[in-house]
């Protein structure tokens, strides 16, 4: 096992090798600066690797390496878009692996006794799905972002780890049905504030992670079912209710009609994605200009334009793979409520690529969220690892 | 904490599923979808390819050029110039980077936009050096002298003209009225789109028009295939068919033309006759046509040509029936449909593919493609096309079609004058071809609401053709 992930690890090092020397060729003369990111990519995966190793053994390190490889292909691309925010990824990267690394290495343990925090993870819940109600400003139509002093963040990230600590904690010993009101309730809450805030791809991944976290509970997919309905229901409401609901919808439908106006942002994904093709057009060949949000939401798009269908399948099985180790780690692990936390997480991640890639490829109605590990974004890289942290955690076996 | 696990290993597994769907419709999307949507005309990224090399040259046949790229003094940037403007704005359609490409220009923009200096092998050929990134030239079939003279003749009518060569197909003249100068398409476009003569539409193949008499050539040709001895019978023609329910169908202007045969029927256009030839054909008139490529999709290179309709009529319709053996009913052709007609009845009863492409040139000037002329088929024997080709030559002698001749050529031709919905006024329809021995070249004339054919889409012919000959 040992050699085989220390073949994986070189081959990500051997893909950064060539990323980086392909980003510093396109500059003319050539540019030292992708050699310093190369440098310090590589001494994150050994450091980090390494530390796994020697502290914990019996931890899954595979997890760590498919969210490296990931992040690898997200810098390189941003790189190549702007160094800029290439950097500003990088060290929210180092902030990631650090607050991951702090998790793993102070954290006791033993997760099941913070099953008895039902109530302070009730409260985050509530507080950062709400926040940007009243405290947020608007980007790009939904408005969930807020900004507290020097630092802007979406409080809905923070939001939906509180809720899956909740639920696990919520549902870890449900037995009557009388139990399941409260969470419920907190779900509803919650997916009312997305729809208020119009992060419908929040609310999506909120459903989804819910749902699937009352199933692993309950076993009845009876609930599954009237979930579905509710969420019929309430979709048909709110199509009827909000105008940026039917225009997606709308836009989903046929985009063609409304190239230059509404379809204009998905238009542009599926042309970059339809003129990759197989193997793409290239590094820096591609025209990712014309893609809107090109570092965040459709970084996907991009990625396919330039590196092709190819890389856009590595990142979909990639991510496949992270969510199969994690839910292996939650298959492994001894009580009830790290099996629901570590399951939660993992279909959260998931749904994430699922929801945003089918949406920049028209697969289903648009929604705005991040790739997890690829996009450009602190809040949403630092969740990520931060989620990361506890699956790695759980994976090492509690007692 | 067992029903857990077991529903963490489901979820697992349904989880893979939708992996596994989106990825086939990633594939889907990119591989099947994706070339259709590469090349839609807002995709901004193929003008930016587009746009690295100076687009080839389209020339006439005589190496006239006919559409260049330019260099704007002021921006350096690259505008498509037409030459012809609007004479052979429709044959050449347009390439704007706001409103799209169309015609020959779409067709062959693969070639037009190539960027072959750029590969490694002229990069070798060049000896290393930057070579200027020019697209290929196309050389098209079109004879602009021919073309300008169909265009003027036109004159401020609607309608369309063809010209073929007859052994090859190659299209010598095509032209649709009313036109527009693409080089002015930001000035015009709102009234271009707007216009209700719908200007942009290319009427020579996508124009559909009842083809009234020009129709009898193919009814005459299916009566030769399917009747025996119906050249030497004879017909009593009262000036009037009874169709039966208060119908009849009388000739166009009223006549009686008393004991006719197929080829006096011919020549002087009795719908009476035709009419009846409509009914004892029945379907054999329908297969007839669909020989010669009604209801089919023809095979041609640089325009891409609507189907032409003859519908299948119930046994008992004798009217409608009756109707179609003279071309009208539900008959509907294109301009191009009916030049392929006279162009078959003159080449021995063998169609000639259509083409506008002679010969592409890469940026070094060499050839690098050659189009052959191709047969669509042998749509009828060489001795019925012979046998109708002698009664177009009487049209047009001493029939309907005599305002076609041209002195010292022997045309042949057809005449015809097609009832339409929209107006009162019919189409005033020719095909023809000329010289009667050895035939060159073959036309089809419409002019729309031009009255009867014998006169304005005649005299048109007689024009273009004089061009050809006495150039």
């Amino acid at each position: 096992m040992t050699k085989k992930l220390r073949i994986f690890q070189l081959l990500i090092y051997v893909f950064l090798f060539f990323g980086f020397l392909n980003l510093g060729v396109l500059k003319k003369p050539f540019d030292p600066k992708a050699g310093i990111f190369f440098g310090i990519m590589i001494v994150i995966i050994a450091l980090t690797t390494w530390i796994l190793k020697r502290f914990y053994p019996m931890g899954d390190r595979i997890i760590f390496l498919l969210a490296i490889l990931l992040c690898s292909i997200g810098i390189i691309m941003l790189y190549r878009l702007n160094i800029d925010l290439a950097t500003k990824q990088l060290v929210w990267l180092l902030l990631g692996i650090l607050a991951f690394l702090f998790v793993v290495l102070f954290l006791k343990r033993g997760l099941a006794k913070f099953a008895r925090l039902k109530y302070l993870f009730l409260a985050g819940t509530i507080m950062f799905m709400s926040m940007a109600t009243f405290i947020g400003y608007e980007i790009l139509g939904a408005k969930n972002w807020v900004k507290i002093g020097p630092v802007s963040f979406q409080p809905s990230e923070f939001g939906k780890i509180f809720l899956i600590l909740y639920l696990a904690s919520a549902l870890s010993n449900v037995d009557t049905r009388k139990k399941l009101m409260e969470p419920g309730i907190v779900i509803s809450i919650s997916l009312g504030f997305m729809v208020i805030q119009r992060d419908l791809g929040t609310a999506l991944i909120i459903f989804a992670v819910s749902v699937t976290m009352v199933y692993l509970a309950t076993s009845k997919k009876l609930y599954v079912l009237i979930s579905l309905g509710l969420f019929a229901a309430g979709g048909a409401a709110s199509y009827a209710m909000f105008d940026h609901i039917k225009r997606r919808i709308m836009i989903w439908h046929n985009p063609w009609p409304y190239v230059y106006n509404e379809s204009y942002q998905l238009v542009q994904s599926m042309y970059a994605i339809a003129t990759g093709g197989l193997f793409g057009r290239g590094l820096g060949m591609g025209h990712p200009g014309y893609v809107a949000v090109n570092e965040s939401d459709f970084i996907f798009s991009v990625i396919c334009e330039e590196m092709g269908l190819l890389m856009g399948f590595a990142i979909l099985i990639l991510h496949f793979l992270l969510f199969y180790r994690s839910i292996r780690s939650a298959i492994h692990a001894e009580n009830n409520f790290s099996k629901l936390l570590t399951a939660g997480l993992s279909v959260m991640i998931a749904t994430q690529t699922l929801v945003i890639v089918g949406g920049v490829t028209g697969f289903i109605p648009l929604t705005g969220i991040t790739l997890p590990f690829v996009s450009s974004g602190g809040t949403s890289l630092l969740i990520s690892f931060l989620s990361l942290s506890i699956i790695q955690k759980v994976s090492e076996g509690e007692d | 904490m067992d029903n857990l696990t077991n529903n963490i290993k489901r979820i697992m597994i349904i989880f893979l599923i939708v992996f596994f769907v989106l990825i086939s419709y990633l594939a889907y999307f990119t591989l099947v979808k994706g070339p259709e949507i590469v090349t839609r005309p807002d995709n901004r990224r193929m003008w930016d390819i587009r746009n690295k090399v100076v687009r080839g040259t389209i020339y006439d046949r005589t190496g006239k050029e006919l559409s260049v790229s330019e260099k704007k003094s002021s921006s350096g940037e690259y505008k498509r110039v037409y030459k012809g403007g609007a004479v052979t704005a429709h044959a050449l359609g347009y390439y704007d980077p706001q409103y799209g490409i169309t015609g020959l220009e779409n067709l062959y923009d693969s070639y037009l936009s190539s960027n072959i200096s750029a590969s490694l092998m002229a990069w070798i050929g060049n000896g290393f050096k930057e070579v200027n990134k020019k697209g290929d030239d196309v050389y098209s079939t079109l004879d602009y002298q021919l073309q300008k003279t169909a265009y003027d003749a036109l004159g401020s009518s609607n309608g369309s003209v063809v010209v073929l060569k007859v052994d090859t197909g190659e299209i010598l003249a095509m032209v649709s009225k009313p036109a527009y100068d693409p080089n002015n398409l930001n000035k015009n476009w709102e009234t271009l789109v707007k216009s209700k003569n719908v200007p942009l539409l290319n009427r020579s193949v996508s124009g559909l028009y009842p083809p009234g008499s020009t129709f009898k050539v193919v009814t005459a040709v299916s009566a030769l295939e399917n009747i025996k001895g119906i050249k030497n019978e004879t017909f009593n023609d009262k000036g009037k068919l009874n169709l039966g329910g208060g119908y009849t169908l009388s000739n166009d202007h009223g006549e009686v033309l008393g004991k006719i045969n197929l080829e006096k029927a011919l020549v002087k256009s009795s719908n009476v006759f035709f009419g009846n030839l409509g009914i004892r054909l029945e379907n054999d008139l329908y297969k007839t046509a669909q020989d010669f490529r009604f209801n089919k999709d023809i095979p041609s290179d640089g325009i891409i040509i609507d189907k032409s309709r003859f519908p299948k009529y119930k046994s008992y319709e004798k009217g409608n029936m009756a109707q179609s053996g003279i071309g009208q009913a539900e008959v509907l052709a294109t301009p191009m449909q009916m030049a392929l007609v006279a162009q078959t009845i003159a080449n021995n009863g063998v169609m000639m593919k259509p083409t506008l492409v002679n010969k592409i040139t890469d940026y070094n000037g060499s050839i690098i493609h050659t189009l052959k002329s191709s047969e669509v088929g042998q749509i009828t024997s060489a001795e019925y096309a012979s046998e109708i080709r002698k009664y177009m030559r009487d049209v047009v002698s001493k029939g309907t079609g005599t305002r076609a001749q041209v002195s010292g050529i022997q045309v042949c031709g057809k005449t015809g004058t097609a009832q339409h919905i929209e107006s009162k006024t019919p189409h005033s329809w020719f095909i023809g071809f000329a010289p009667y021995k050895n035939p060159q070249i073959a036309i089809a004339v419409i002019v729309e609401e031009g009255g009867y054919g014998g006169v304005a889409a005649a005299k048109i012919s007689q024009k273009v053709m004089s061009k050809h000959f006495y150039k």
